[in-house]
């Protein structure tokens, strides 16, 4: 008997496995790291509210897609997660798809992660590394967008579907959120945003959207 | 919308993933058409109707 035979199946029962295993070990590690702290070897950034929830983000989409272009690896594997049925290997066109779906998340967290860490190393930030952290940014952008273009090409119409009503059910939430602050700054009863806090916000609200729709139409 | 894909696959003994591969779609698509979480597009239910040899009404009904 494998390992993975022997996991819970029922994925509501593996989700409070990882967080019982889960939440013990963040607490250790956090209480371990401000111990360091309190001792002087180390220091935390000053990080911003958007800074940090920023690096959240820029982790969970790096860890799903570096998962995710681990398991297309393994054809075998692949197959288990889109047929847990049938259990057939996965063909090399879906391995190919779930590698680029993986890479797209990856590039995302990526790009999400690194204002904040060029900021958090070089503060404040010489001139020559902004351009050259920007470069990069471009450059991975372009990558991103022409990676999405091919996920969007490469999915079928539910997962198209999908990706419409997610976006759209964004803009629409997000838009007049946007109008609501932008109201309430002008008139002096809301604190400012920077337009970094709205990029947090607004990849916290797409990521969650993202999980509603994927769960009420069956893809999760 | 109710559909019987369910029980025209069975009729079969086509798993979710045979259904998808002859359909052309993912077996998460196929999934959501049977438990009813979405209604095809009218090419993917022409090609549904052509593949079991049945009219789309036959296989898709208003619940209206």
């Amino acid at each position: 008997m494998t390992l993975a035979s022997k996991f819970p199946k029922n994925r509501a029962v593996r989700a409070l496995v990882f967080a019982a295993v889960g939440a013990p070990v963040g607490y250790l590690v956090g209480k371990y790291l401000a111990g360091l702290e309190d001792a002087g070897v180390w220091s935390a950034p000053d990080l911003g509210w958007s800074d940090a929830l920023a690096i959240v983000l820029a982790l969970l989409l790096l860890g799903a897609g570096v998962i995710t272009m681990i398991v297309s690896a393994n054809r075998k594997a692949l197959g288990r997660q889109i047929d847990p049925e049938g259990g057939r290997p996965a063909t090399s066109a879906q391995a190919s798809f779930y590698a680029q779906n993986g890479g797209v998340l990856a590039l995302a967290g990526l790009m999400m992660a690194t204002p904040v860490v060029v900021r958090a190393v070089f503060d404040p930030v010489p001139p020559l590394i902004a351009s050259a952290a920007m470069i990069g940014l471009v450059a991975l952008f372009l990558v991103q967008t022409a990676s999405s273009i091919s996920v969007w090409i490469g999915s079928d119409e539910l997962m198209r579907r999908a990706t419409a009503e997610i976006s759209a059910l964004t803009f629409v939430i997000l838009q007049g959120a946007l109008f609501l602050w932008a109201a309430g700054e002008k008139l002096g009863l809301l604190p400012v945003l920077t337009l970094w806090d709205a990029v947090s916000v607004m990849m916290t609200a797409y990521l969650i959207i993202a999980g509603v729709v994927i769960w009420r139409r069956g893809l999760a | 919308m109710k559909n019987r894909l369910k029980v025209l696959r069975a009729e079969r003994d086509w798993s979710q993933a045979d259904l998808a591969d002859r359909l052309e779609v993912s077996r998460q698509t196929v999934n959501a058409l049977e438990t009813g979480k979405y209604d095809p597009s009218l090419p993917l239910a022409f090609k549904i109707a052509r593949l079991f040899g049945q009219p789309i009404e036959t296989i898709f009904q208003d619940e209206a």
